[in-house]
């Protein structure tokens, strides 16, 4: 049969609920009349680490976005660090990063020019100091002043995650950010995840590897076809179980 | 107040530190606009004196179809990478980023348009000596006007993929009073003699206030991740 | 049923009016002295362009009504009104150009009032060309109602621009009561004509959409059946 709940909830703590990352509550969104997410209801606590997996259209990637406040649900209510995206959108914003298929920067400007220019739009106290450092942790200090439209995948996507980070965000939305990474790459992006959970960063990932994600991350949430299907500890689940129900259980 | 005029002001050199870098976007429509004159200028040879009369018409013409290319390039900066997603994760009104890309794009169209005027000068023996105060009166506050509506629908039809040509269809149709009024002036100041004013101007003056208002509040709603 | 009799009967009472309009304008009005029959072409072109932009309001206000609260049936309805003032302001450029050739001699002419009515179809014509290119549903509605509110704005603009043009003729026209009397009744066909098309279109749209909305339903019904059977 089709599962359309949750086979098990987290309950939220009740003395948590105003300063939750992330409350979503019947979350809907709809383009072009097409549903792509549909009753979508969890709550996020500051510090977990959340696998988000399906199938490709399972709405991983609208989700993350309509968190990300680059979206606007369609139905149900969303509350990010305990504000409504859609009365305080700029608090919001400044507290979260995003990190997408697409690198989001400026190809014809050097890496730390990138930075810099977020870093000023965000807010960020003496952008050029942060970028340099973020630049180092990444292992770009090298190539800082060169074009980004130079760069390897693995590298432009690296800048990407220094972009999402010069405003050291609580909140981190990765949307499958492995994706097209060399060896080295992948590494360090992981190496990265963990020290920010370690800190006590947010974390949702969108990811297609589910080995990987069960491995990083403390908590999964499985889409279907728009709807939330699991939602548990990663310790709980393996990889048959997840796959199963992403492509239709019985 | 001034956390938005910095801003502003961050977003405008980004475009233009671009713009500088690449060269390439500005080099492309400055050879627009000159091949459009050249090819009105061609066409006109052979009838010097209408070409004279009617080189603010033909100005015009050159600096629409630059203009257009000039603004959608502007915004295809923003749609490669998805480096406009990115703004819009920053925690800035949109509206500053309407403000600074009109004012990127003004800086830019107003450089394009003195070259492509010296060179329709040039070709079409137009004495601007009568009144170039007037002259450059006119077109800054019609370029306003022109970017204005630009800025929005390039913004508007790069979110929506269709194919070049499209910005063009909806912009002329919408800019056809800028051309009128500001050819109307021109007659006016050099085969009349008369200084810049009366309905003319102030139709100038109300589509720039009219729409430099509504682009900018209604920008947000055509900009999509 | 009822409401196809319903229709029936509209767009007989707007064919009956019409054909007494008809017969008003060339029985009972005198031919004017200087251009003859084609002088009764105004008859028909006063009232049709008002009514274009009757139609061009409309879509100013469901474009705003989308805007505001994006609500689909706004945008189906600024939709119709576009639509069918490119077909009314067809009728004005058509009826306007024989009254030039009428008063003088020429098909066209850049007066003022011949190329406010261009312009005006142009914008509109684009806007419905637009529309049509535009795949996604969404995007369409929400592209029609940014330039649909810019397009509305501009209008005043273009009137007023188009008035610095040379114009050939004075405006005024002597009119005598037979033919004031004519031409007030000639609005009645024209109006309800107007108003049964942009509603007609209104309906059309709504239920296109709903259609879709339907489909759209099935499928992901469909889809997530043949994943289960799995």
């Amino acid at each position: 049969m089709i599962t359309a709940e949750a086979t098990t909830s987290r309950k939220p703590s009740v003395a948590a609920n105003a300063t939750l990352p992330v409350r979503a509550v019947n979350l809907g969104k709809s383009l072009d009349e097409r549903p792509i997410l549909q009753g979508i209801t969890f709550d996020i606590a500051q510090g977990e680490f959340v696998a988000l997996l399906g199938a490709n259209g399972a709405g991983k990637s609208t989700l993350l976005k309509t968190l990300s406040t680059l979206i606007t649900p369609s139905s149900g209510t969303l509350e990010l660090f305990g504000h409504s995206p859609r009365h305080h959108a700029a608090k919001i914003r400044a507290r979260l990063g995003l990190i997408g298929h697409q690198l989001m920067l400026y190809g014809d400007l050097t890496a730390h020019e990138n930075l810099v220019f977020f870093g000023r739009l965000f807010g960020v106290k003496n952008p050029a100091e942060r970028a340099r450092s973020l630049l180092v942790t990444l292992g770009l200090e090298k190539r800082a002043d060169d074009a980004v439209k130079t760069f390897s995948r693995g590298m432009a996507q690296r800048v990407s995650i220094a972009r999402a980070l010069m405003p050291d965000p609580e909140l981190l939305l990765a949307d499958e950010p492995f994706a097209g990474l060399d060896a080295p790459s992948t590494d360090m992006l992981e190496r990265v995840l963990a020290e920010l959970h370690a800190a006590g960063k947010t974390i949702i990932l969108a990811n297609h590897d589910i080995r990987q994600s069960l491995r990083l991350a403390g908590r999964a949430i499985v889409l279907r076809k728009g709807r939330k299907v699991i939602d548990d500890a990663a310790s709980t689940l393996d990889v048959e179980t997840v796959l199963h129900q992403m492509s239709g259980g019985a | 107040m001034t956390g938005t005029l910095s801003q502003i002001f961050t977003l405008t050199a980004k475009d233009l530190r671009i713009e500088g870098r690449t060269r390439q976007s500005l080099a492309l429509v400055l050879v627009l606009g000159v091949l459009v004159i050249s090819v009105l200028g061609l066409g006109l040879g052979s009838q010097p004196a209408i070409a004279t009369m009617g080189t603010p018409a033909i100005l015009w013409v050159a600096y629409l179809f630059s203009g257009v290319l000039c603004f959608e390039k502007t915004m295809a900066i923003e749609r490669h990478d998805g480096a406009l997603a990115g703004l819009l994760l920053a925690p800035i009104d949109r509206g500053v980023i309407f403000a600074s890309k009109l004012i990127s794009n003004l800086i830019l169209m107003l450089g394009v348009a003195t070259v492509i005027t010296f060179v329709g000068i040039l070709f079409f023996n137009f004495d601007l000596s009568p009144a170039p105060g007037g002259f450059v009166l006119i077109i800054v506050i019609s370029m306003i006007g022109f970017a204005a509506v630009g800025t929005l629908f390039a913004a508007m039809v790069s979110s929506t993929r269709l194919q070049g040509g499209m910005l063009a269809m909806v912009l002329f149709p919408i800019i056809l009073p800028l051309v009128i009024a500001s050819t109307q002036q021109m007659t006016a100041m050099f085969r009349d003699g008369v200084a810049p004013g009366g309905a003319g101007l102030a139709i100038l003056g109300a589509f720039d206030a009219v729409f430099v208002v509504v682009s900018w509040l209604v920008f947000e709603l055509v900009l999509e991740p | 049923m009822k409401s196809r009799a319903l229709w029936t009967i509209y767009w007989l009472v707007v064919a009956a009016t019409f054909a007494g309009a008809i017969v008003l304008v060339f029985n009972y009005t005198p031919n004017e002295s200087t251009m003859g029959l084609i002088q009764k072409v105004f008859y028909f072109h006063l009232p049709i362009a008002i009514c274009t932009f009757l139609c061009c309001f409309c879509n100013f206000v469901g474009s705003i009504g989308y805007l505001i609260n994006r609500k689909r049936k706004w945008d189906d309805f600024a939709a119709a009104g576009a639509a069918v003032s490119v077909l009314l302001c067809t009728g004005v450029l058509l009826t306007g150009m024989l009254w030039a050739r009428g008063a003088w001699g020429v098909w066209w002419t850049w007066s003022p009032r011949l190329t406010f009515s261009f312009m005006l179809w142009l914008l509109y014509v684009v806007y419905v060309l637009v529309r049509a290119s535009i795949e996604s549903s969404q995007k369409r509605a929400i592209v029609g109602a940014v330039y649909g509110l810019v397009a509305f704005l501009d209008v005043p603009l273009v009137y007023l621009s188009a008035r610095l043009l040379p114009d050939i003729h004075p405006a005024s026209i002597g009119l005598a009561p037979s033919m004031k009397l004519t031409l007030g009744l000639c609005f009645i066909p024209i109006v309800l004509a107007t108003i049964g098309l942009v509603y007609a279109n209104f309906r059309v749209n709504v239920a296109r959409r709903q259609l879709a909305e339907a489909n759209e339903q099935l499928n992901l019904q469909t889809e997530t059946a043949a994943g289960g059977a799995l």
